[in-house]
């Protein structure tokens, strides 16, 4: 624990850690100081001088080296003769700071005189208006003229499209580099710079395509004008119309807290609709950050064309037709479940099957949670926490592409002390922030990982770990392959489990796979032939439309059973569909892959002719003699809570419940933290290890290799692709791209491939063209197919590649 | 053609100067390397430097952006920067530049037609005392010419024609 530093600040005794800067300690007092470049989660810069005050430190007699005092006793205070910055200036004992003065007043009121002679003040037409500081501190200081002349202000580009996401007015910015030092700073991708200088000084991206990162959303929240703003919202609402809704992404296993922006409109048909979304500050989630997939196509499937709904009627006799061959089939049916359920659908679907003795599998292309059940994240742990003497390992996953606000948390883990390890087989954008990379031949993952112990300094690493984390994903794996890899890598943990800060987490590629695995389910091992002859009943997955093969399965099926919120191939092959209302249409849990449950609130009414999972399960319990909780979802939590040890304890209530968190960002202060919102609606909570035993870590593995003139195809992840949820995000259609595969250049040589030529992949039955990209680092022999572009790739397997022919 | 391939002597020169894990710093002469040949650095000049630096292109970019003697536009083959700054004022600078525009029938920004010569209007280059006075680009070099007169420069820009720098 630092030192603690006492000063007053406009006459508030305030007491902070030593190296807290005074503008940091004036916020923590209630005391808004207005500042522009300065943003609490990045390094002081004290470019924009707006936050000035006047700043007094106890003046000390040079003769004696003790402090000077007044006649009456009290310190002597010495006062620079200008006004300082209160975000470069750090706390000191017995400093007095006034913000409100006379002096400091007209300090910051010139400066925002001299921001304006360039600045359009075009509040009315700008989306930032109602939510920016700059449009606040004028109003405030409510200077109506300018002693600067009208003609000489500055005119610039009002359109520019640093990308197609993100748009940039050039006459707005005020040059305060938040969004050039974010994206550098706690992104990682440098992509944003200034060129030119003086009034000249103008953003700019050289990067192909334009403004190419994953966090680029962020820079327009961070933005203290109106000079970057989304395409996504561009002019979509005034922010002083919008609704707040409480909300979590559902994108990938991280969980971010958002926000849903929602109002009643015309356009909508004069209902409410979604308008944007915004991060919502969990510090030990995704502290104030979401990324582009998350803001970009976070909801937006839910209001995809193609979204499923049956009149009053027509779902009695779905519901009806559904139970019958529920009823008929009895255990010979099968349940199939994706990660997008919440924990409360988990829990009434496994009930609703356990009584008709039904299996009930998990849709995952990844395998292992047993271990993250097991070998999870202790409660009370934070990524945030994690620096000097702790360790960090990822295997096999692109944290980057596959969840990137752990990218950008682990990032600054590494850079706070932390030893971060990242082994895969191909080079991944967290390479350049690891302390080990450890590249291995795809085929090789557990070998690689029961290696590491017995290497020198990555073995040490481990070994003297004050804490350990490890992350493995599917990057080249399948079902087998990530099962083998989590034991392998539960045994690192061995002795660790259940402590605070130490644990194994899966990387999943659905909001709440960790939730499937923690209430029971998990995938089987060969669905195929599971589903023969069955009455299959398929819920919020689209195994047909992932591959062929299981298509072909399923038209095996005794009868199809599929309950999703949008048409998908599989809802098209079903004997009776049954439509589910959108997470955002309804209330829930879901349990992050660090194990931590978080609540997600209604944002929108729910589509007509649609129902909640929960309730659905409920309805069809009823007409199967089943009882189940239907009436709500914090009922089933309830009942959860009872019945499943890991959950023992939860209520809606603790989920809703919120603590301090710092930095405070509020949307009305002068202290600006950015447009997200401070989380009123709960932080979530951990939950308890289970407590069945840990199974056996040992005796696993045995993967593919290619062998001499062999190819073998192994499944990778792409942050945008074209699966069930993204690809209604219109806005990344050019982003998403075509289907490709990854080769290394001696592998392509071979076959006569050129780097971005047009190839035939055979695969899995099944012919498709892509377009091959070059990889130096991945190992020869091997092709990566991207998840979701079309070609079913579930497990690794013999491919066949030949150049298309030139048309 | 890339820099390492027409310059590999001068690319290989630039990088001894540097310890190895900080390259970055090689940035500013591999830019002056850049625009060796015609005068202004491309965008694919600025990819090459960022790939060989471990730097991202807006990085590169942003570097030419603040230094004036860098550029990212093609202009004349010599770019002749006048500085009319207050005491180059005060010495006649503002009406020799206007003359000279008169002389080469172009504008301050604009280039004599058959492309030799870029006029453009600077500041300070710290030789006041000297006014009027220019400093004349010529891709990666950089020449002064003080106490000018208009007569002197036109003879500059016919020596230059003649691809000579001198004047009598």
């Amino acid at each position: 624990m630092a030192k603690l530093i006492n000063l007053t600040i406009n006459g508030v005794a305030v007491t902070v850690p030593d190296g807290t800067l005074v503008v940091d300690a004036a916020k923590k007092a209630g005391i808004d100081i207005p500042v522009f470049c300065y943003h609490p989660k990045m390094e002081p810069v004290g470019m924009c001088r707006q936050c000035l005050v006047e700043i007094g430190r106890p003046a000390i007699d040079r003769a004696t080296g003790q402090p000077a005092l007044n006649d009456d006793g009290t310190p002597k205070l010495q006062f620079m003769p200008k006004l300082e910055t209160a975000c470069t200036n750090p706390v000191s004992e017995g400093m007095v700071v006034l913000t409100a003065t006379e002096k400091a007043k007209a300090g910051q009121k010139e400066l925002l005189e001299l921001l304006l002679t360039s600045h359009p003040l075009d509040c009315p037409i700008c989306d930032k208006g109602g939510e920016c500081p700059l449009q606040n501190l004028t109003v405030e200081y409510g200077s109506s003229q300018s002693r600067f002349i009208f003609d000489e202000k500055q005119r610039a580009d009002k359109h520019v499209h640093l990308g197609e996401l993100i748009n940039l007015d050039r006459e707005r910015c005020i040059q305060c580099a938040r969004c050039i030092r974010f994206q550098r700073d706690v992104a990682g991708d440098p992509v944003l710079g200034f060129y030119q200088r003086g009034r000249l000084t103008d953003i700019v991206t050289y990067s192909d395509p334009g403004f190419d990162s994953v966090f680029s959303g962020n820079t327009t929240d961070i933005c203290p004008v109106g000079a970057l703003t989304t395409a996504d919202f561009r002019f979509g609402a005034r922010s002083w119309e919008l609704k707040q809704s409480a909300s979590l992404c559902a994108q990938c296993p991280v969980g971010c807290n958002v926000t849903f922006n929602t109002r009643r409109e015309a356009k909508s048909g004069g209902v409410m609709a979604i308008k944007r979304v915004m991060p919502r500050q969990n510090e030990q989630v995704n502290e104030t950050w979401i990324c582009d997939k998350g803001r970009f196509a976070g909801y937006h499937y839910t209001e995809a064309e193609s979204r499923l709904g049956l009149d009053a009627a027509s779902m009695e006799s779905a519901l009806s037709q559904a139970a019958d061959k529920l009823a008929a089939a009895k255990s010979d049916a099968v349940f199939l479940a994706g990660g997008r359920l919440s924990n409360e659908d988990f829990y009434n679907l496994k009930q609703l099957a356990a009584k008709l003795g039904a299996k009930a599998y998990l849709y995952s292309p990844m395998a292992g949670g047993e271990y993250t059940t097991a070998y999870g994240l202790g409660a009370g742990s934070n990524l945030g926490d994690l620096g000097k003497d702790d360790t960090v390992l990822v295997v096999a996953s692109d944290l980057y592409n596959e969840a990137p606000v752990w990218h950008l948390r682990l990032k600054a883990a590494a850079k706070r002390g932390a030893t971060l390890i990242v082994a895969a087989g191909r080079a991944t954008k967290l390479d350049e922030f690891a302390s080990f990379v450890v590249r291995y031949a795809y085929g090789d993952e557990v070998e690689t990982v029961k290696g590491l112990a017995g290497k020198e300094k990555i073995g040490d690493a481990i070994k003297n770990a004050a804490n350990l984390v490890v992350f493995y994903g599917s990057d080249g794996l399948g079902l087998a392959g990530t099962s083998a890899l989590a034991a392998a890598c539960a045994d690192l943990l061995n002795g660790k489990t259940g402590k605070v800060n130490n644990g194994l987490v899966g990387v999943w590629n659905a909001p709440n796979t960790q939730g499937a695995y923690e209430l029971g389910l998990a995938p089987a091992a060969d669905l195929k032939s599971e589903l023969k002859g069955k009455t299959v009943y398929v819920i919020a997955a689209d195994p047909a439309g992932d591959d062929p093969a299981l298509a072909d399965a399923l038209k095996s099926a005794k009868a199809v059973i599929a309950q999703d919120i949008l048409a998908t191939a599989t809802t098209q092959m079903a004997a009776v569909v049954l439509p589910a209302a959108a997470y955002t249409e309804r209330e829930g849990t879901y349990t992050t892959a660090e194990r931590r449950v978080q609540r997600f609130y209604l944002a929108v009414p729910a589509k007509a002719g649609t129902r909640a999972d929960f309730a659905i399960f409920a309805e069809l319990g009823k007409k199967l003699g089943v009882e189940l909780e239907g009436r709500s979802a914090l009922l089933v939590m309830n009942k959860i809570a009872a019945e499943e040890k890991a959950f023992a304890g939860i209520s809606y209530a603790r989920l809703a419940e919120v603590t301090a968190q710092w930095p405070i960002v509020g949307r009305g202060d002068l202290y600006y933290g950015g447009t997200g919102y401070e989380n009123k609606l709960g932080l979530g909570v951990h939950l308890a290890l289970a407590l069945t035993p840990a199974p056996s870590t040992s005796g696993r593995g045995g993967q593919m290799r290619p062998k001499e003139n062999e190819l073998v195809a192994v499944p990778v992840s792409k942050i945008y692709d074209l699966g069930v949820t993204m690809a209604p995000a219109k806005l990344l259609g050019q982003r998403i791209g075509a289907a490709a595969v990854g080769l290394n250049p001696v592998t392509a040589a071979k076959l006569n491939v050129e780097n971005g030529g047009k190839v035939q992949v055979q695969v899995n039955g099944v012919t498709a063209e892509a377009i091959a990209r070059f990889d130096e680092s991945i190992s020869t022999g091997v092709v990566l197919i991207y998840r979701s572009f079309g070609i079913p790739i579930s497990e690794p397997t013999s491919v066949k590649i030949v150049v298309a022919e030139k048309a | 053609m890339s820099l390492v391939e027409k310059y590999p002597e001068e690319v290989k020169a630039i990088f001894a100067k540097y310890p190895a894990d900080k390259k970055r710093s090689a940035v500013m002469p591999l830019l002056y390397l850049a625009q060796r040949e015609e005068g202004y650095v491309k965008k694919e000049s600025m990819q090459e430097i960022a790939a060989m630096l471990d730097l991202d292109t807006t990085e590169v970019a942003s570097i030419v952006g603040f230094y004036t003697l860098y550029h990212d536009e093609k202009a004349g083959k010599y770019r002749m920067q006048v500085c009319n700054d207050l005491p180059c004022a005060l010495r006649g600078a503002d009406k020799f530049l206007e003359s000279l525009c008169g002389n080469l029938g172009i504008k301050v920004g604009e280039t004599t037609p058959d492309g030799l010569v870029t006029l453009e209007a600077v500041m300070c280059l710290a030789a006041c005392d000297k006014a009027p006075m220019f400093q004349l680009q010529d891709g990666d070099k950089v020449e002064y010419y003080e106490n000018m007169t208009v007569d002197r420069t036109m003879e500059l820009v016919e020596a230059l024609k003649k691809g000579g720098k001198e004047i009598k």
